[in-house]
Parts: C-alpha cells; structure tokens; sequence
C-alpha cells in the first residue's frame, strides 16, 4: 500500500509482511543489538523491522545515540545483530562468517564513510581500483580503465594520481563513492556521507547519489540532516534504537521524536468504511482514503475540511486552546485507512507534557483552533489554512 | 588515589601490555646483554687469578738433566725464594682402547699429599694416589675412557706394559704454565703417581728429579723481580753441575690462559656495549610510535592547560618506569646467565669458579643503564611528540608538510597494473622511512655480527690449519732414543702404501740475551733442508735451504717480543748445553702465541751440532694415498707402529697430521661457542626490532585493516600482504648485513686473533652463515607479521572502526 504526499516527494512503505519478504531487496526482520560494556548491557536496536527495495533512496535519520549507525552496520556486516535477520536479495548476511561477508561485501556492497577511509598511501586512482584486486574483477589493465571511469564520473579524474591527503574532504568522498562503486554493487551504503563536509561539498556528493539512484542503484543514507533527508524518497526515522512510525513523522513532524515513538507505541489501526458519519477519534491519522472532519455545532462558525493521508486530526484536539468543544464528526466517501489515539491516552499525554500541545497545535488539521505562543500572542493552528480552502 | 598524571603513566604502561611488552624486551635485551658480559667480565678474570694464585703456582718452572734433592734443597735456601720442590716428569703412552695408544704425561711427586707448589685441587675420589695407583687430571680424563676404580695400562720403556688403578681425578691449573706449544690446549693426559712407582715403570734414576718448581718471596707480579730470581736460580743449578733445558717464568696470578680469555672479553665488550647501542636504537623506534599513537591525548592535555614540559615529563616519567621494570628483569637474569657461563668456562678454560655473588659493578652500572638508556632514546621522540600543534594533534593531519609522492612512490606505482596488493605492501614498507631506518639499523648489524661468527670462525680454523703447512706428513713418530734414518726409513718403507720417510731432529733451547742472560724457551725443529713436508708461511726473509750452516727462521712471536730483531741479525741459543749463534735468515706465521717460540734450522746444520749425524729421533711419512682421511692416517701409524716393534724398535710417540690440527682446533670450540651466543643475542636485538616494527605498523593500521575488510580483503589477503612487507624489511635487511658482514668479518677476526695468536688472520667467509642468516631474518619476518596481523584480524570491524 503506498500513498504519496502531495506535501513532498517521499513515499510511504506500509506493506504486509509477506509481501516485503517477496518484493524486497533488503529486508530487517526483528533486530535486535545489544552491546555488553563493564558496567551494564546497552541495548541499541529494539527489534527493528524495515525493508528496502530496488531503486530506493531511503534515508536513515535519528538524533546521535539513537541507533542509525548501528543500522547501517547490520546491513553493510560491519557488525552482527545480537538477534534477528538481515536478508540481502537471497543471502542472509547475518550468518556469514567474517571472511565470508568480506568475499560478499566486495561483490554486492559498497560503502560510503563519514570520513572517508580512504588508504592514505595510495593514490586514487588506486583506492578505487583496490576492491577490484580484492575480488579479482577483470584484469588489471580493465581495472585501471574502469577505475579512471569512475573517477571521472565523480569528476576527479585529472586527480587520479594525488594522494588522498593532497585533496579535499569534498574529493575525498567524491573519491571513496567512486571506491564503492568499483564492483559496480547494487547497493550503496553510505553512513554519514556528508558529515564531514561544508554545504556544496555535501550538495555535490548528494547530486551524485541521486545521479546513481537515477542509474538504477538502491541507496540508503544515513544521516542527520533533515535537510538532506527530504529530498531522499523515504526517511526512516530512528529514536532509542527504534523505528517511528512513518505516518506519524510525516502527519506530526514537529513532534519530538521521543513523542512520535510514544506515539508510535499507541497508536491503534483501524479501517472506516465508505459512506459512514461517526464522532472522530480523539487523534487520528490518515493512511490511505480520504475523510472530511466537521463540526455539526455549525452555528459556532466551525466549517468542515478534508484530512488526506499523511495528515492528522482528531475530535478531542479542541483542548490544545482550552475549550473542549463536542460533536466532531468524521464523514468518509470511500474507505479510509486511520491510526487513532483513544481520548484517555491523549488526555494523559497532553497533561503530563505541555510541550506535546505545542507540536501538536501545528501540525493538526482543525479549524478554529489557535495557538497561543509564550509571548501569549495567537497563531492560526494549520487547519485554518485548509479551512480558507474548503469554504 | 593517585594524581590524576601518575594514572595516566600507569594506564599507558599497563593499558596496552602488547606495546609495553616490546618496549620492555627492547631494554631487557640490552641491559642483558650488559649485564652478562659484565659478570663474566669482573668474575672471570677474577676467579682465574684467585683460583691460580690459591694453587701456590711456581714463579720458576725449571726442567733440567736429573738432579736429585739435595739440589731442591739448596734453592730453597737462597735468598728471595721461599719455596722449591721437585718432581719426576716423563712422558709414555697409555692404552684408552684396545690397541689404541695416546700420549700421556706423568709427574711423579715423593710426596704428592705434601705438595705445596702448584697444588691440585681434588675433582673425585682420593688423593694423594699410593703405590702403584694414578690420579689423573680432569681436562683430558675423557680420553682415557676410563673412571675411578678402573686400570689404565701404561707402556713401558721395555715395550711391555703395566697397570695402574685409577683412584682420583683432580683439577690441575698450572697445566700450561710451563711454556709448552699449545699450553693447555695441546697438553696431553696428565697423570699423577708417588715417586715410589717410577722403579716398578722402569724409569732411570727413580730417585732422582728432573723438574723444578720454585715460588719467590716479594712483589712476584714485577718482571724485574721474576728475571733476577731466575739469574741466581740458574746460577745455583750450574754451580750443581745440572744443565738447565728450559726455564719459564710466571707470576702467581697470571693464569696460563688468561690470554684467551682476555680475547674473548675484547669481543665480549665489544659486542655488548653493540647490544645495548642497538638496544637503545629499538628503544627509541617504539618509544616513537608511542608517541604517535598518543597525539591525540597530547592534543587534549595541550586543550586542559598542560604546558610542554608537563607533558614531556609524563612520558620521561613513563619511559623511567620502563627503564626500572627492565632492570628487575635482566639483572637477575643476566646474573643467572653470566654466572652459568663463567661456570662453564671452568673446565675449558681450566680454572675454579666460586659461585654466585652480589657483582657490584654489574648491579650499579646497570641501574645507571636502566635509569639513562631509556631517557635518552625517549628524548627525541617525547621532544618532537610535545612540539606537535593541538590542530595537529586532534586531527591528526599536518599542514606544514602538504604529502608528496618521491621517486621511490612513482616507481612502486609501475607495479599496480602487476599486483596492487604488492604496491599496498611496498608502500607500507616504506611508509614510515624513519623507523624503517632504525629496524634495519638494528637487523642489519645484529645480522651482520651473526654471520661474521661463522666467518670468523672459519677465519680461526683457517689460521689454525697454518699449522698443518708445518706437518704434511701423514704420520708423526717418536722413537724411544736416536736411530740411523737409514735404518729407520728401510723399516717403514717395509709397511704397504709408504711413500716417503724423513728423520727430524728437535731440540729444546734457550735464547740467550745480549745481557748473558737466559732469555726465552725455545723450540728448534730441524727437517731436512729440502724437505718438501713443511711449506711455511713466510712473513718476511727466506726459509732454510740446502748449504744453509747456522741459519734459523724465527716464529712470529719473536717479532711480538722483540720488536727490533730482523732478519739477518744473529741470535745466540743454548742447544744442549752449548751457546750457538745463528743467523736469522727469516720469520714465519705458525698459530702465534698458540705455538710458543719455535724455530727451524736444517737437520743436516743441527745434527752436525749435536753429534748426532744420520740419526734421529723423529720421523715424518708420507703415504702414498693423498688426502688420507683421519682414520686412514691412524691405521697407517698403527700398522707402522706394529712393524717397528716387531723389529724391537719402540715408538714412544705417533701422531696424524689430521690430528694436530684438530686438537688445535678444539681449543677454539670454546671462544666459537661463546661469539655464537652473541651471535644470537644480537640477532635476538634484531629480531626484537623486526618484530616490533611489525606489530607497530600492524597496530597502527588496525583501522585500515578494517577497512580493507569492509571494502572485500579476506583474512588471507590481508595476511599476504602484512607477510610480504615483513618479508620485504627482512630480505633488504639482509642484503645490507651481508654486505656489512665482510668488513665486520674482518675486523672481529682480527682482533681475536691479534689477541690470541698475535697477528692477524688472512680474511675467510663461508656461505653457511648468510644462508642460515637469511633462513632465520625469514621465518622472523613471518612469524613477526602473521601474529599482530591475525589479531588484527580478529577484531570485528566495528571494533576497529570504532563506531559511535
């Protein structure tokens, strides 16, 4: 199931087990790491559960310590997780033996580093064409051919004999992708590709990933830059080593993340049929379908607007401004696919942290409500803007 | 709680207990090296001197026509001398096999329990021996095969044999001491018998001594002192009508072999204080790459407000912990390993070791050692590491030296089309030019010293082969009196297989001074003039030649001893009695000090002066199978021997030429056993550094090793190409030693023969020691790259990546 937002590019995964088995080129299937230190266990994946498909540029994102390195390590076999599966096309990676997933890593992976890694001793020409002599692709001639090719793809090919330290962090990594490439892998993991760079550098390693995407490559990123995120076709987003629902990061982006986990936690699915009318949940959100939420009270000059996928309601939200106004009803012309919050839950919540309010009143679809900031000054709430568009 | 400083000191030492192993190895090994050459150096000597002088050795060693004790008694009362005894020596043959006879000498004694001069100190069983009873010394023991208890069967005067009961075996240090060629090392069997005994061995004369032993009063360690006494001694002796053949001086501490091991101590110096230079050379490599592994905490100390000095003393601080933590290592071990040496040293070299002791020198010299060596090889490193910028330091990238590729980096890239994994390793190899520099220091000269052993080894039996020049003949033969040569050569030419038969003369002289006075013991060989079994080495004149009257060729100790003697000057010896001149027509290299003052002239001249025209004593034959091997030569004089009996003519003395310069040889088993322990511990230095610099370069490239993982290396490619770079380091290294081992060669061995014979040697080399060299600096590399590099491998990659 996959529904586009028409507010971005991105496009959302929400398939069904079987189907991401069958379809996908990379699936994650409940992994857990847990790492042992002196003092006590750290848990940095708490069953996590993602997968990838061909042609894909998807973005890993998540605040430091939140497990996206970690992530990446599962699926490049830096590491191994402590339980769960990694499949790769037909291969489990997580069963390999280090040797092994080095012989493996060579042919079908390449790998992108915050800094770079590149062999300081050797040229770069010859860092690139290093995996090639690992494992053994065409002869050495070739080799130097196809590595000149690469280099000239990323645009240093009149650099090819500098040593790495003689070129910029920029070049270096324009370098390293070119060194990733040298199997000519399906898939590119890059950990922080652009963490090290200055803003152009950063945009010109991003326009040759998305250069090589176009190509046919499946990419996934990690990064911190939301920035650089968005531009990717889907984010996964990472909190305490575990995935955020993909709709509530898209409804509900100015929630903290802490707050979408909790959310993620408690939301509940459910599916509306077409052509009913029933009081609204105290918070929802829309995955697939379209529904129109309005007030029968009509008299109190609230309209009715339409809540689409990837966007977030709810009947009881009334009390972000302190009124607490009946008679939401949610209405549906086809079948509508929600995530909803029940009234208790939503009650604790916005007790126990004032700052939940804040982020909610900016993201939720509501006509009439406002949001009043610690200058004790108004804003319209986001749903006003759909309100003026309805009418 | 320790100062927060103190902890770091502790945490680097004990943190990285691999890092700090190598860095401790580094100056154990030199301070070891120290350490035993020390203790052999201050105790050796020491216990010579105290062991021999304990003996109550004779000042003046006298063998003279018999005498009886009236003589002895009457030198004992001459002013200066405060002991004299005699003693009955003659030389016979003892059966150590069925059939097979070796020279022995014996020494009997009236009163061998009351003998005070030249005491022997007891090994085994009983001493003094009784009637008929024999004690033996230990050097030789082995070649009776015999032990206490059994019967060794001597050879009669008579040609028949008697037996003697072997009931003691005693340590004899003033074997030597009488100024024999060869000294200890050539001596044969040494027995010991009551005078009582001589009569029933069908000795002449058995009341009567031939030897004299006296010990002086004063200062015995002045020449001067020794020179008078043996005037007025020699006086004494003719005033008794007694001729004088030979008479040696010595002082009561100078052991007969202390020139060897004063030779050995020359390199034994030598190459320890090489250990230790080495030792400091690998000391400030590891101390280095400690540093560079530490720039980055250096960073941070300079980012907290440590000033330079500050941290220099944290890593002085860290290097002086080493330094102590060493010492307590290698004192005791090498203590432990001096003292085994000095211990084995003892019956080589024939003295008494008096066990274990506190070595004060060796224990200050290296506590300073300890204390300095790691200091100063911490200076420049500590001193470049604290300079460092803390941008430099955090970042680990310099910007004063924008990197550049050389000559050396160009021509490894014409490879990479060949083998890229080759250029990784050729570039590793000569990453790091400076303690690549340091590690070749020391392989090179540890290796270079290693294989100079079995050069100079081969050097000393080169040179000790000379003496074989001087005895071409297959067999040697002693007959009991003066014979026709005729009648003698018609016999052996009797034996199958004889090709030649020549009769020797030989004398024992004396050199008289320009003074009058005695000089040197001198041995004078007479072949004749034409003799084509003798090729001498000349080092200056000309040999012996037919129509020669009174010429002599000198041995090359007397250029030593008189410097000022040359050829064509005349020289005046005793022989038998009689002063004679001769001319010195040239001089000769024979073994040096090893063969004492010999001399030749021609048989035809020395009978002639001796009355003994067309006879002889001694007889050279020649077979008429070259290249007789040792047992073929010893069943020749066997079968000669036999024959010459049978027609009543009794051989007291047989010899191969093979034999001679294998005995010779024998003695220098003890110097070769001790350079090959040197030998391996300076390629142990070398060794340390290869190893070290391996594991160095291993460690500091943990992370690239997982990246090289990450990217497709396995384990294997990883493993070759850590292999070849330490391969690479020990083969060029090799080739630096093998050039550096011809020089060094030549300059050990000439020092230890300067030392041991007084000149040196011509310059030899085998192959055997660059090949086994070359071996060893291989499976080192190996084994130096395969470990780190396999623990490397082991980590994880996210380990070594170090991820969040």
């Amino acid at each position: 199931m996959l529904a586009e937002n028409p507010s971005s590019q991105q496009k959302l995964h929400l398939l069904p087990p079987d189907r991401c088995r069958d379809e996908a080129l990379i699936e994650m299937r409940d992994i857990v790491k847990t790492f042992k230190t002196p003092d006590a266990e750290f848990t940095a994946l708490k069953g996590v559960t993602a997968c990838f498909f061909k042609g894909e540029f998807v973005s890993i994102v998540g605040k430091s310590g939140s497990g996206k390195s970690t992530l990446a390590n599962m699926l490049t076999g830096i590491d191994h997780p402590t339980s769960g599966s990694v499949r790769v096309e037909n291969t489990h990676i997580h069963k390999l033996s280090e040797n092994e997933m080095s012989r493996w890593r060579g042919k079908n992976l390449g790998i992108v580093f915050q800094f770079f890694q590149l062999m300081p001793i050797l040229t770069l020409l010859e860092n690139v064409m290093l995996p090639m002599a690992f494992c053994n692709n065409c002869g050495a001639v070739e080799r130097e051919k196809r590595a000149m090719m690469l280099l000239d793809l990323v645009g240093l090919a009149n650099m090819a004999d500098k040593l790495p330290a003689a070129v910029s962090g920029g070049q270096q990594q324009s370098a390293a992708i070119a060194r990733a490439l040298a199997n000519d892998p399906p898939i590119l993991i890059a950990d922080e590709p652009t963490g090290n760079l200055d803003s152009r550098s950063a945009d010109e390693v991003f326009d040759i990933f998305t250069n090589l995407v176009e190509e046919g490559k499946t990419i996934l990123m990690v990064t911190h830059d939301p920035g650089l995120a968005q531009r990717t076709h889907r984010t996964l987003l990472l909190s305490d080593g575990e995935l955020i629902n993909p709709w509530v990061a898209q409804a509900l982006p100015d929630l903290s993340h802490s707050h979408m986990l909790w959310l993620t936690h408690r939301l509940k699915a459910q599916t509306l049929p077409a052509g009913v009318s029933l009081p609204a949940p105290a918070l929802f959100l829309v995955t697939a379908g379209n529904l129109e939420i309005n007030n029968h009270h009509s008299d109190n000059g609230f309209g009715k607007i339409a809540v689409r996928p990837g966007q977030a309601s709810g009947g009881a939200l009334h009390r972000l401004n302190g009124n607490s106004q009946p008679g939401w009803q949610v209405s549906t012309g086809s079948p509508v696919e929600i995530l909803t919050l029940d009234d208790t839950d939503l009650q604790s919540w916005l007790e126990n942290d004032s700052a939940v309010s804040h982020s909610l009143a900016k993201d939720i679809l509501l006509p009439g409500v406002k949001v009043i900031d610690v200058a004790g000054q108004e804003h319209a709430a986001a749903g006003d803007n759909f309100q003026e568009e309805s009418r | 709680m320790a100062r927060p400083r103190t902890q770091k000191v502790f945490s680097d030492l004990w943190g990285n207990p691999q890092r700090s192993l190598l860095v401790l190895a580094s100056i154990v090994v030199g301070l070891f090296a120290i350490g035993v050459v020390g203790t052999i150096y201050v105790i050796g000597p020491q216990d010579m001197r105290v062991s021999y002088a304990a003996t109550n050795p004779a000042n003046l060693t006298v063998l003279a026509t018999p005498f009886d004790r009236c003589l002895v008694n009457h030198i004992e009362e001459m002013p200066g001398v405060r002991q004299a005894e005699g003693a009955r020596t003659f030389s016979t043959r003892l059966e150590s096999e069925p059939g097979k006879w070796i020279a022995i000498d014996m020494k009997a004694l009236k009163d061998p329990g009351q003998m005070e001069i030249n005491q022997v100190r007891l090994v085994e069983g009983v001493w003094p021996p009784g009637e008929r009873e024999i004690v033996v010394d230990q050097y030789r023991l082995e070649d009776t095969n015999a032990q206490i208890g059994d019967l060794l069967t001597l050879e009669l005067p008579s040609g028949k044999t008697r037996q003697l009961k072997l009931v003691g075996v005693v340590q004899d240090l003033s074997i030597g001491a009488n100024g024999d060629p060869g000294g200890f090392f050539n001596s044969p069997v040494l027995g010991y018998i009551t005078q009582d005994s001589l009569e029933w061995l069908e000795q002449p004369l058995p009341k009567q001594y031939n030897q004299l032993f006296v010990t002086l009063e004063g200062d015995t360690e002045n020449p001067a002192t020794l020179e008078a006494a043996a005037q007025a001694v020699r006086e004494e002796v003719k005033h008794c009508d007694v001729e004088i053949i030979s008479m040696v001086q010595r002082s009561s501490t100078e052991h007969p072999n202390l020139y060897l091991v004063q030779a050995i101590l020359a390199v034994l110096v030598v190459i320890g204080l090489l250990v230790s230079f080495l030792s400091g050379f690998l000391i400030a490599n590891t101390l280095q790459a400690i540093m560079n592994q530490q720039m980055q905490q250096i960073g941070i100390l300079k980012t907290v407000g440590a000033r330079r000095l500050q941290i220099a003393g944290i890593y002085l601080l860290l290097s002086l912990m080493f330094g102590v933590l060493a010492y307590l290592v290698a004192l005791p071990l090498s203590l432990l390993v001096g003292f085994q040496i000095v211990d084995y040293l003892t019956v080589q070299i024939n003295y008494v070791f008096y066990g274990p002791r506190v070595v004060l020198p060796v224990v200050v010299l290296l506590a300073v050692i300890a204390v300095l060596m790691p200091q100063l090889s911490a200076l420049l490193p500590v001193r470049q590491g604290t300079r460092i910028s803390v941008q430099e330091a955090l970042s680990g990238y310099s910007q004063s030296h924008p990197p550049e590729r050389g000559w050396l980096d160009h021509q490894i890239s014409r490879l990479r089309n060949y083998s890229l994994l080759l250029v990784v390793s050729l570039r590793n190899t000569f990453r790091r030019k400076g303690r690549l520099l340091l590690t070749l220091v020391t392989l090179t000269l540890g290796g270079a010293v290693f294989i100079a052993t079995f050069n100079v080894r081969i050097s000393l039996v080169q040179y000790v082969d000379q003496i074989i020049q001087y005895f071409l003949a297959d067999v040697n033969i002693t007959l009991d009196r003066s014979y026709h040569i005729e009648e003698i050569e018609e016999k052996i030419e009797e034996v199958p297989g004889i090709s030649m038969v020549e009769g020797w003369m030989f004398a024992r002289t004396e050199l008289i001074m320009d003074d009058g006075s005695i000089g040197e013991s001198v041995s004078l060989l007479a072949p004749p003039a034409s003799s084509p079994l003798i090729e001498p080495i000349l080092v200056d004149g000309r040999w012996i030649q037919p129509g020669d009257r009174n010429a002599i060729a000198l041995s090359e100790l007397f250029l030593e001893k008189f410097p000022d003697l040359d050829v064509g000057d005349t020289i005046r010896l005793r022989v038998n009695g009689k002063e004679t001149d001769w001319v010195v027509v040239g001089f000769f290299q024979m073994g040096g000090k090893v063969s004492g003052y010999s001399a030749y002239t021609s048989y035809e001249y020395l009978s002639e002066l001796v009355h003994q025209t067309g006879r002889a004593m001694g007889y050279r034959v020649v077979s008429q199978q070259t290249d007789m091997t040792l047992e073929q030569q010893n069943a020749l004089g066997k079968a000669i021997e036999t024959h010459l009996g049978q027609s009543g003519i009794q051989v007291i003395d047989i010899s191969t030429g093979k034999s001679l310069t294998q005995k010779a040889s024998d003695g220098f088993t003890i110097l070769t056993a001790i350079l090959l322990f040197l030998a391996l511990l300076t390629a142990m230095v070398g060794s340390i550094g290869l190893a070290g610099t391996m594991s160095l370069n291993v460690m500091e490239r943990t992370r690239e090793i997982g990246i090289l993982r990450a990217i497709g290396a396995t384990d294997l490619s990883l493993m070759r190409m850590v292999l070849v770079e330490g391969a690479l380091i020990g083969i060029i290294s090799w080739l630096m030693a093998s050039a550096a081992a011809f020089p060094i060669s030549e300059i050990m061995s000439d020092s230890i023969t300067l030392a041991l014979f007084g000149s040196p040697a011509n310059f030899a080399f085998t192959p055997t020691g660059f090949i086994v060299w070359l071996v060893i600096v291989l499976i080192l590399a190996v084994l130096a790259s395969v470990l780190p590099a396999r623990s490397a491998t082991r980590l994880t990659i996210r380990e070594v990546l170090s991820y969040e």
